[in-house]
């Protein structure tokens, strides 16, 4: 029936997650609205600038042309989701020692989008970057300090892997694990 | 987007039997690259959206069988791109699964959804006519095999009949050593929808195939026997000469915003030559990319 | 070591890569109404009645805002003239001016119930380009009737500038070679990727607003005389920009928000999709015909400039971007003679507004492509004829203004040297350059205050906005070395009226000179105070005690800031307070309003490659060098620059909106309105600056972050014309257009 709730359950960094939603409603809708996760943003729609990125089980997709409902089951990470406790992911420090992150719009999806792209490819070329955040748009910044960044990161090494989802390498997903606690669950 | 139920049925006989019962208020999802989009703007208003994702008969991933390969609905761009034997034997259809899109949005788009969504500039479309890709539909009254070049008709519309699903896609083993390509033209070097996308495929026996999507309604597939286009030692009049014999239905529209119609047709031959030089040289090094 | 000059994190920095960073859309408020708005899918249109039953019957729909809930006559704004209704009244002026706006308790419900008001309304005819808008019989944008003694107002040209000097009649007879051309400049959209949103909420007996507006005053401003609440009762809050580019320096649906929380007593929010802030904001068009006369030798001896700006239906700031972009369109040179003639021309379209170069990006790309035609005319050296003509530092190359304020010809020596412009390029490339000159802030008007808290530890209130420039950060740079405070220990307050003290503006690439004087004055004020301090502990006279960066000195004694302020301030503490002002006050008789406060400079020197058969441009090499005073954060000045140049390189290579007959925007969105992206880069680029200490601001800075925007085009186009002989005159130079005109050229 249209408009009737739909009960999923799902994983978001590292946190289980059990909500009712609407079947209309993107997960991005549900990641910002329903979860209180903020740091994923809304620019195109369209899954052309990829500000709305996540990974879904370790790959990246665009949250705005994903139902919530199809991440039932799911394992999510968000940008909220990459520090772990009070130390941040070698991506996040890369971002603030080569000054990438501007006017900060862009930066939740491309850091996220980088976490996928050195999960799969530890030592990306320089090509292999462009191409890879290629569905990450900046306006800001020219891009050359995002790259920059990532390639730092990469040449530091310690990646978690496809281990992403559950924390850094080896260290295994209990409880919450979030470093900005999951706001409470909004009401509809 | 406006309010739609949802439903995820496990088995194909569940998921051919909504879409028989609820017609065209359903519509099936699959990666949602294209779908959401068209919700999203207001072009199409499903009552409800079937995610096929949970059939247990669809499968994801790419299968040997006697002659051809089988590649599941469920097999997404990503996995084409990285799939040893498409990089190796169909590599116009790596090559063009590489450039749908992002990569955000390749770890979604299905194969089997690129195809249904038959946009004349569906990049995939090409590639899959050159290599004489079948289409495996399944609906009510059973399955069946449909050539891919009668699978389009054209843009949004498919020779698939109501309640039908596509469960796979056949591609045929070569059966002769053969290079291939895929090129296009678009707006910038980061991704994009194409102007013109082409593959080319030249067979050792001097058979060449065409197919080039984004002039006209639907792609099409042409076909050289004569030998002229594969033949390394052709001049370029002859090559342009036979090519231009060969695309007269291109029919580029005169209302795309991403082209003019005259620039499409200069570059479908600027195209068609550089493709073809690359085929014959992949073919020359053993039929796979140097 | 000092702070300011190296490159400590980014002061927000570690909000923005962990999602903290909250930006007005992430803001919640209790019981918000979702705002949805209500246009028409056409260019123009006489409204008629508007029928809201089945809106107002979904569940959820607490309000459809239309002209009949607002106040008559209609309230109207705008920083130029008063001209932009709050809601459309009579006509739709644009494709995308709202006619009504629905607030509900949800999202879908705004949405389905705005898909359910029912406007009548008759389609009128439009224009959208300047041969349409400037025809005879042209349908008029503005009704005559709302300025009466302007002689163009039959017309839809809003105002004509003139500038001149010299005797360019008797200077057309001298010239030796004459070189002229007609250049075209699309219409682009700043595309921020964050979407304008606002919020509006019932405060007490005054209202808030939240928007991520450059200039949070003026803002405030406008909504108190809109409300006809006094400044005090209006609190704007103003969250850090996730880009604006200049688009979000203006009121655009703050009225109509702060109108609906009145009415529903609620708090109420707008975020735009994408699509609608490509209907909020652009720069404006233009046609440019460039007229030079030179001596053989390649001096300058004239130069006539007509430029056209195609603007949108309501002023914005656009006139403004015009007069101010057409007075500096000689370019940074020496030249007797000048004729410049520049009209708003109004349209049917997206309101125009600021967008980095303000104006010079269009009227640049005439100006130095025409120097670079002229330049193979006369056989010239492009770089030769830039330094030839290059007015020299002091020089009052603009009468009547601000003289040079910088060595520009290092900038451009420079940028020939990271290049190797004096050798040959590599076979199959064309090498290019070009120069972009801007002029700073004619007027300003910047206060701040610093507070030096007993632990030594600092809080700074600025009203600039930190729209990804990296504002904060230079600011707590500045405060961390006049008072001594390591940079962590520094606090920065913005964007909150209530809270901040008066800024003008964030625009014009001020606020490193304005509100870093500022604060520095702040800083100079409460060093004062430490010193009649210390002067009193010690029982010396002031005049023997210097206090200077972080540090009290007494004779051959140097005491730490913090010694003397917590023995100073004694067992009831306290803090010290400092208030810092920057002014420049307008020159009336001036023909911007005053003088210019610096310049930018920037030279840009481009390596391409074009495929022939294609029309396709390639850049193996991309050197951009500004002159900026001092760069008080290498890196942020760095990641400014080559933003600036990845931008132009969008205008230049793919940007522009493409309208249908009817005067509605085809490509609204990001699939078909395409900006660079990480795969179109050039393959090397190289930035650097030129550091002389010449600036007005703290320790010699200029303004900058628009500079190198803005010789982007001509430089590509100038590689472009050595690689194939052929000049393109229209932007963008896509591949179908370069294609084009080799075939031409080749007949």
């Amino acid at each position: 029936m249209t408009g009737e709730l739909r009960r999923i359950d799902m994983t978001v960094n590292g946190r289980a997650r059990a909500i009712d939603v609407l079947p209309h409603h993107t997960l991005l809708e549900v990641l910002r609205d329903d979860l209180g996760l903020t740091g994923t943003k809304e620019c195109c729609l369209v899954g052309e600038c990829g500000a709305c990125t996540v990974l879904v089980d370790d790959v990246s997709v665009d949250s705005c042309l994903m139902l919530g409902v199809e991440a039932d089951g799911a394992s999510i990470t968000t940008v909220e989701g990459l520090a772990f406790g009070e130390r941040l992911h070698p991506l996040q420090q890369a971002f603030l020692d080569t000054g990438a992150a501007q006017c900060g719009f862009c930066i939740p999806g491309q850091l996220v989008s980088a976490a996928a792209l050195l999960a799969e490819t530890p030592h990306p070329t320089r090509a292999e970057i462009e191409e890879g955040l290629a569905g990450n748009l900046c306006r800001c910044g020219g891009y050359e300090q995002i790259i920059e960044a990532v390639a730092a990161a990469a040449a530091a090494g310690d990646h978690p892997g496809r281990a992403a989802s559950t924390g850094h390498a080896g260290v295994p997903a209990v409880g919450d694990r979030a470093s900005t606690p999951d706001a409470e669950l909004a009401p509809q | 987007m406006h309010a739609f139920a949802y439903e995820r049925p496990r088995n194909l006989a569940d998921a051919l039997g909504l879409l028989t019962d609820l017609g065209t208020e359903a519509r099936p999802l699959a990666g949602g690259t294209d779908l959401i989009i068209r919700i999203r703007d207001g072009s199409i208003r499903p009552r409800t959206v079937v995610d096929i994702k949970g059939v247990a008969e669809l499968e994801r991933g790419i299968r040997e069988d006697d002659d051809h390969l089988t590649i599941g609905a469920r097999t997404v761009m990503t996995d084409l791109l990285r799939d040893e034997r498409i990089r190796r034997d169909y590599a116009a259809l790596a090559e063009a699964a590489a450039v749908v899109g992002s990569a955000q949005i390749r770890n979604r788009a299905t194969l089997a959804g690129n195809i249904c969504n038959a946009s004349p500039a569906a990049d995939t479309a090409p590639a899959l006519l050159a290599y004489g890709a079948r289409v495996v539909a399944v609906g009510p009254s059973g399955s069946r095999v449909i050539p891919l070049d009668a699978f389009f008709v054209r843009s949004g519309v498919t020779t698939l009949a109501a309640g039908e699903l596509v469960s796979a896609i056949e591609l045929p083993h070569p059966s002769t050593p053969r290079g291939s390509v895929h090129v296009r033209r678009t707006r910038r070097r980061g991704h994009d929808l194409a102007s013109v996308t082409l593959a080319c495929t030249v067979d050792a026996d001097g058979t060449t195939r065409i197919a080039y999507g984004s002039l006209g309604p639907r792609p099409l597939l042409v076909v050289d026997e004569t030998g002229v286009l594969a033949d390394p030692a052709a001049t370029d009049d002859a090559r342009e000469a036979r090519l231009a014999a060969l695309f007269t239905d291109a029919t580029p529209s005169p209302r795309s915003m991403r082209a003019s119609p005259e620039y499409r047709l200069a570059m479908l031959r600027v195209l068609g030559l550089r493709a073809l030089r690359t085929a014959v040289e992949r073919l020359g090094t053993g039929g796979r990319p140097s | 070591m000092t702070v300011v000059g190296s490159s400590p994190a980014r002061v927000g920095g570690v909000e923005r890569v962990t999602g903290g960073q909250a930006y007005v859309a992430d803001i919640r408020l209790e019981d918000t109404l979702h705002i949805k708005l209500v246009t028409l899918d056409v260019a123009r249109a006489r409204i008629g009645a508007i029928d809201t039953r089945a809106a107002c019957d979904v569940p959820g729909v607490r309000l459809v805002m239309t002209t009949a809930d607002l106040p008559q006559p209609m309230p109207r704004f705008g920083p130029q003239r008063r001209d932009r209704p709050v809601l459309a009244v009579d006509e739709t002026k644009y494709h995308g001016d709202p006619v009504a706006a629905v607030a509900a308790d949800s999202r879908d419900a705004a949405e389905e119930a705005a898909r359910l008001v029912r406007v009548e309304f008759e389609e009128l005819p439009a224009v959208h380009t300047l041969a349409a808008a400037l025809a005879q019989d042209a349908p008029l944008v503005q009704d005559p009737a709302l300025r009466p003694k302007d002689p163009q107002a039959e017309t839809n040209v809003l105002h004509e500038h003139r500038h001149s000097w010299g005797d360019s009649d008797a200077a057309e007879r001298e010239a030796e070679v004459v070189v002229e051309g007609t250049y075209t400049f699309p219409m682009v959209t700043q595309f921020a990727i964050e979407p304008h949103a606002f919020m509006a909420a019932p405060d007490g007996d005054g209202i808030a607003v939240w928007s991520a507006i450059q200039h949070p005053n003026w803002l405030q401003r406008v909504i108190a005389d809109l409300l006809q609440l006094p400044l005090a009762k209006v609190r704007v809050h103003a969250p850090d920009p996730g880009g604006a580019f200049g688009g979000k320096q203006h009121a655009k649906y703050e009225p109509l928000l702060a109108f609906m929380a009145l009415a529903t007593g609620r708090p109420v929010k707008l975020v735009l999709s994408l699509e609608e802030t490509f209907q909020a904001v652009r720069r404006g068009a233009a046609g440019v015909h460039v007229r030079t006369g030179f001596r053989r030798d390649g001096t300058l001896v004239f130069r006539d400039l007509e430029a056209d700006y195609l603007i949108g239906a309501y002023a914005d700031i656009a006139d403004r971007t015009v007069a101010k972009g057409s007075y500096t369109s000689m370019g940074p040179y020496r030249c007797p003679a000048v004729r410049i003639v520049a009209r708003s021309v109004l349209s049917h379209t997206v309101p125009s507004t600021a967008f980095r170069g303000f104006g010079n990006p269009q009227q640049i790309w005439a100006v130095e492509s025409n120097m670079d035609e002229a330049a193979r005319t006369l056989d010239i050296d492009p770089l030769e004829l830039r330094l030839r003509n290059l007015a020299r530092k002091g020089e009052a190359f603009i009468p009547g203004d601000t003289p040079a304020d910088g060595d520009w010809a290092q900038a451009v020596e420079r940028a020939a040297e990271l290049i190797g412009w004096r050798t040959p390029p590599p076979a199959g490339r064309g090498r290019g350059l070009a120069v972009g000159l801007k002029s700073g802030p004619t007027t300003g008007l910047s206060y701040s205050t610093v507070r030096l808290l007993v632990d030594g530890s600092v809080i700074v209130s600025a009203g600039t906005s930190d729209m990804g420039q990296g504002a904060r950060t230079i600011f707590a740079q500045i405060a961390a070395d006049e008072l001594g405070a390591p940079i962590e220990w520094v606090t920065v307050v913005m964007g909150d009226t209530a809270v901040v003290p008066y800024d003008q503006q964030t625009s014009a690439s001020r606020s490193s000179v304005f509100m870093g004087n500022s604060i520095l004055s702040a800083c100079r004020d409460i060093q004062a105070k430490l010193r009649a301090m210390a002067a009193r502990l010690e029982s010396v006279d002031e005049e023997d005690i210097l206090v200077t960066r972080g540090e009290v000195r007494i004779d051959e004694r140097v005491l730490p800031i913090r010694d003397v302020l917590s023995r100073g301030l004694g067992r009831l503490g306290g803090e010290l307070i400092g208030v810092g002002e920057m002014r420049k006050d307008a020159e009336p008789d001036h023909p911007l309003g005053g003088t210019a406060a610096f310049y930018e400079f920037n030279c840009t020197a481009v390596e391409v490659e074009v495929d022939r058969e294609t029309g396709d441009i390639s850049i193996p090499w991309y050197v951009t060098v500004s002159d900026v005073g001092k760069a008080l954060n290498p890196l942020q000045v760095r990641g400014q620059d080559e933003g600036a140049a990845v931008m132009g390189l969008g205008h230049t290579l793919m940007e522009h909106y493409i309208y249908d007959d009817a005067g509605r925007i085809r490509n609204l969105g990001a699939i078909d309105y395409r900006i660079p992206t990480s795969m179109d880069l050039p393959l090397r680029m190289d930035s650097d600056i030129i550091e002389n200490a010449d600036g007005p601001g703290p320790y010699g800075s200029k303004g900058m972050s628009e500079g190198a925007l803005l010789p982007v085009a001509p430089a590509v186009a100038s590689a472009v014309r050595d690689a194939t002989g052929l000049s393109i005159r229209n932007l963008p130079l896509t591949p179908e257009r370069v294609w084009r005109a080799l075939r031409d050229a080749s007949g």
